[in-house]
């Protein structure tokens, strides 16, 4: 808290006026800023004229203009693909999984990194940090069905290794993957296994830039190794762990598609459901575009809002927020 | 100076790409209605362009003595199903003996667009909202052609077959009017899909591992009780049957895809009586999980499962996994229910084959009835010989007249038969009986290996052996299948058509709430697959909950639609 008090009187850079002199020095990073402008321009920005399809009938041979509203019978009802998205058992379902599931991986995933960090810090010898480090990103650069198929072969009811040893060993089986609480479980352990060790390299690199002096101090008042992760390691990185919230609480309404599509089956699809899957399911194997799309323009604007939420809350605990 | 040259021109060539990639990846779909318009344009423009020719020079369709004038090029849609050991979907002899036809009958160049065989329907959703639909496509799955029809992306075909019905003519004589004009909407007059035909009508058999039976000294099942004590008696003896591997012993394995892999069974349990109105009222869903009895089956297999009879497993592993046939293969499955002849499919890979190269020629699955219905018979139902794959062109199809040609190329009884069985001494030999007997090619030849049995995929509206004769048919049926015993094939021919119903396919028109369920078949595998491994006091409650959601999700408006429109055709519940 004193930190953020101390920094209320922020530097202001000294307003620069756009001359010619200034142009013809800078020019070549405006240059470069362009590219990455157009790229979002072209990728992010022209593609989102596409939002209007939630209050249009879809057409194959039309192009966007000329499609026609939505209607029930003829009679215009713009808003008709959200009603009959809220008025649908498996979207509601889909919401609600979407929020469950992204919530348990934020309060199961989020912790992981930042204590893997703080205990990798911690080890002296450089080599076995290094062997542990390479071997805990690896997950990271495995693909879901691959994670997916794993899964299958360790933790299937009888096939499974794993319930194999169990049974073997006299116990019995787990239902990791057929029953819907299991499930969970597994999804959001098979989650935190594949980015625990990829997340922490950020929360490694605010550690390393903490001044060493505060260390050095610490040990002469005769602070041990927990005093100084508490003291110093945690309030140090505190910046960088706040910005990464509040981007996952943006993330609370997305979430990828491949992991829980290429997790669930039939048994536990009342769990696995979420709004991607959804939408990948109607939309575009069964050709709903305007349904999907209104699903879709839904579930980014409350994503909008919980981030919008998570930075304004933040910036009034006196963090800095993302912008 | 020369930094500052750099540098511009590196950041300008970088916005020329971006842009670029940009502009080419966002066009097709900011235009999708050029295409459909231009189609008009050069269909309408066609006819002008002939009347400045003379006399004797090209008709209106441009050609000349049944050939185009100027080359044509039209896209076929092709499945791929990426089989161990086959050659390229879209590249190999058969696809380059297609392309040389069409090239010399018609001066008509063939390019296929292969999609998937296993997720074609997305493949092809992709395809048709990009505008890059092939011209002509082909599915299962009348209801999505119908979907696509409704948002404007299929050509209407009535008008086109009533002009130019001169060009196909072994197109009407293959399928005949009835066949040809099954999906007629009688009130819109529209024809979105011309409806194929199959010419093996078996669907689904029981299968049972003949040399456990033997082994055990048991006899072959006859009836359900029968097969259950079968199950059993595998299971209480996995020690003898597998030894070491006794723990992997499965009686019966079927797959999350239940209602199709218990259909001999789920048929079984269906009144025999049942009129053809019932059935087909019911029958939107291959996998009659709406029909009267579908329940009770269930409650069978529910009651299986609990017992312990059947693979533990089968949910959780979907799509097109293969862990159940790995499983079958390495002999650890007593029985199973699937496709009529799938124990002879693919040659040296088929399961018989592995089986029989494992454990002796003894080991193999044989074909059984043994799902008595009420009346003592085996009820069960073929496939309609009318109404196969449906052959349909989308809107972007520029070249309709060209496409009819390949339909007409493609139903020519020789062009079938040699993409059949190939050249003899390669693909086939001929016994002394006269029966043509399928062969793998050798290595030399390989580039004519059948990527789809009988090369089913390319037979676009001919599903099934076809050859001169229908005698000559029937006889070599048995031979289609290389490396296995033709006569399991002929015993589990016959074993499929006991008592077995073709059932009729009724003309009324388009059903509009077949487009409007959502994702209805991942409900019905569902609702399926949780009844099965419910617990036995659970089962009623689980399955009524599954068929409730299945009913909402449009079930029930599919079944309240066909009803009606079965009610304004006909006047009898029988055809």
């Amino acid at each position: 808290m004193s930190e953020a008090k101390e920094k209320k009187p922020a530097y202001k850079p000294p307003k620069q006026k756009l001359t010619k002199t200034y142009l013809k020095r800078y020019w070549q990073l405006y240059a470069l800023l362009a590219l990455p402008l157009i790229y979002l321009a072209v990728f992010k920005y022209l593609p989102m004229r596409y939002i209007i399809l939630a209050f249009k009938e879809y057409k194959l041979n039309m192009p966007l203009s000329e499609m026609p509203w939505a209607n029930v019978r003829g009679e215009t009802d713009a808003l008709k693909y959200f009603k009959q998205a809220f008025g649908n058992v498996d979207f509601r379902r889909a919401l609600w999984n979407t929020l469950k599931l992204n919530l348990l991986d934020l309060i199961m995933g989020f912790p992981a990194p930042i204590i893997f960090a703080l205990i990798l810090n911690e080890l002296c010898f450089k080599r076995f940090k290094k062997v542990v480090q390479t071997i805990a990103y690896m997950p990271h650069f495995l693909s879901w069905v691959i994670i997916a198929s794993l899964c299958s072969q360790l933790f299937a009811p009888t096939d499974g290794l794993i319930n194999s040893l169990i049974v073997r060993m006299g116990g019995e089986a787990i239902p990791f993957l057929d029953d819907p609480s299991h499930w969970v479980g597994t999804y959001v352990g098979a989650g935190v296994w594949q980015s625990f060790g990829w997340g922490s390299i950020i929360y490694l690199a605010a550690i390393a830039g903490i001044n060493t002096e505060l260390y050095e101090a610490a040990s002469v008042d005769g602070a041990g190794r927990f005093r100084k992760m508490w003291h110093i390691t945690l309030p140090g990185i505190k910046p960088t762990i706040v910005v990464l919230l509040i981007m996952n609480l943006g993330y609370i309404m997305g979430g990828g598609f491949e992991r829980p599509w290429a997790m669930k089956n039939n048994l536990v699809i009342e769990v696995a459901e979420v709004i991607s899957t959804y939408v990948y399911k109607v939309g575009i194997q069964g050709l709903k575009i305007s349904l999907t799309t209104a699903v879709g323009l839904f579930q980014s604007v409350v994503g909008l809002f919980f981030l919008l939420a998570a930075n304004t809350i933040s910036r009034k605990l006196g963090e800095r927020g993302i912008w | 100076m020369k930094k500052k040259v750099l540098s511009l021109m590196l950041a300008a060539s970088m916005v020329f790409g971006l842009a670029a990639c940009g502009s080419s990846d966002t066009q097709p779909a900011a235009e999708p209605a050029a295409e459909p318009a231009a189609t008009e344009e050069t269909t309408a423009a066609e006819p002008a362009a002939a009347d400045t020719t003379e006399a004797a020079g090209p008709d209106e369709r441009g050609m000349q003595d049944g050939k185009f004038v100027d080359t044509r090029h039209i896209t076929v849609e092709l499945y791929d199903r990426n089989v161990d050991g086959g050659t390229e979907a879209g590249n190999n002899a058969w696809t380059q003996w297609i392309q040389q036809q069409m090239l010399d009958r018609y001066n008509v160049e063939v390019e296929f667009v292969t999609v998937s065989r296993w997720d074609e329907a997305t493949d092809i959703n992709n395809l048709l909202a990009s505008q890059s639909a092939p011209d002509i496509c082909y599915t299962y799955n009348y209801s999505a052609i119908q979907t696509y029809a409704n948002m404007g992306g299929v050509i209407d075909l009535a008008p086109l077959l009533d002009q130019n019905k001169d060009l196909v003519p072994s197109m009407f004589d293959w399928l005949g009017e009835d066949v040809i004009y099954q999906d007629l909407d009688p009130n819109a007059g529209t024809l979105w899909a011309i409806e194929g035909k199959r010419n093996e009508i078996c669907r689904i058999n029981t299968f049972i591992r003949q040399d456990w039976l033997d082994k055990l000294g048991l006899e072959v099942p006859t009836t359900k009780q029968e097969f259950e004590d079968c199950l059993v008696a595998f299971k209480d003896n996995a020690d003898t049957l597998l030894g070491a591997d006794a723990s992997k012993m499965v009686p019966l394995s079927i797959s999350y895809d239940v209602g199709w892999r218990a259909a001999t069974l789920i048929e079984s349990f269906m009144d025999p009586a049942i009129t053809d109105k019932e059935y087909y009222v019911n029958g939107y869903d291959s996998r009659a999980f709406t029909q009267n009895g579908t329940k009770e089956a269930v409650r069978l297999l529910n009651k299986w499962y609990n017992a312990g009879l059947i693979w533990k497993d089968f949910a959780v592993h979907t799509g097109d996994d293969t862990t159940e046939d790995d499983m079958i293969k390495a002999g650890f499955v007593g029985a199973f229910i699937h496709n009529y002849d799938y124990p002879f499919r693919n040659g040296k890979d088929s399961i018989n084959a592995t089986l029989a190269a494992q454990f002796g020629d003894d080991a193999k699955f044989v074909a059984i009835n043994t799902f008595e219905d009420k009346n003592g018979g085996y009820n069960k139902y073929t496939y309609s010989n009318t109404g196969d794959r449906k052959v349909f062109f989308p809107a972007t199809n520029d070249e309709p007249i060209a496409s009819l040609c390949y339909l007409e190329f493609i139903s020519q009884p020789e062009t079938i038969k040699f993409l059949q069985i190939g050249e003899e001494g390669v693909t086939h030999t001929v016994d002394a009986s006269g029966a043509i007997v399928i062969q793998e090619p050798d290595e030399a030849h390989h580039d004519w290996y059948q990527n789809s049995g009988k090369n089913i995929d390319m037979t676009i509206n001919c599903n099934g052996l076809r050859l001169d004769t229908e005698e000559l048919t029937v006889q070599s049926l048995a031979f289609a299948y290389a490396e296995v015993d033709p006569a399991d094939v002929q015993d589990a021919i016959k074993v499929a058509l006991v008592d077995a119903k073709t059932p009729k396919t009724p003309s009324v028109g388009d059903i509009q709430a077949e487009t409007e369920g959502t994702d209805l078949d991942g409900k019905r595998d569902q609702a399926y697959d949780k009844a099965v491994v419910a617990s036995e006091a659970d089962f009623d409650s689980v399955w009524d909950l599954g068929m409730e959601e299945y009913l909402a999700a449009g079930g029930q408006a599919i079944i309240d639609e066909r009803t009606a429109a079965w009610e304004a055709t006909y006047s009898s519940d029988n055809l």
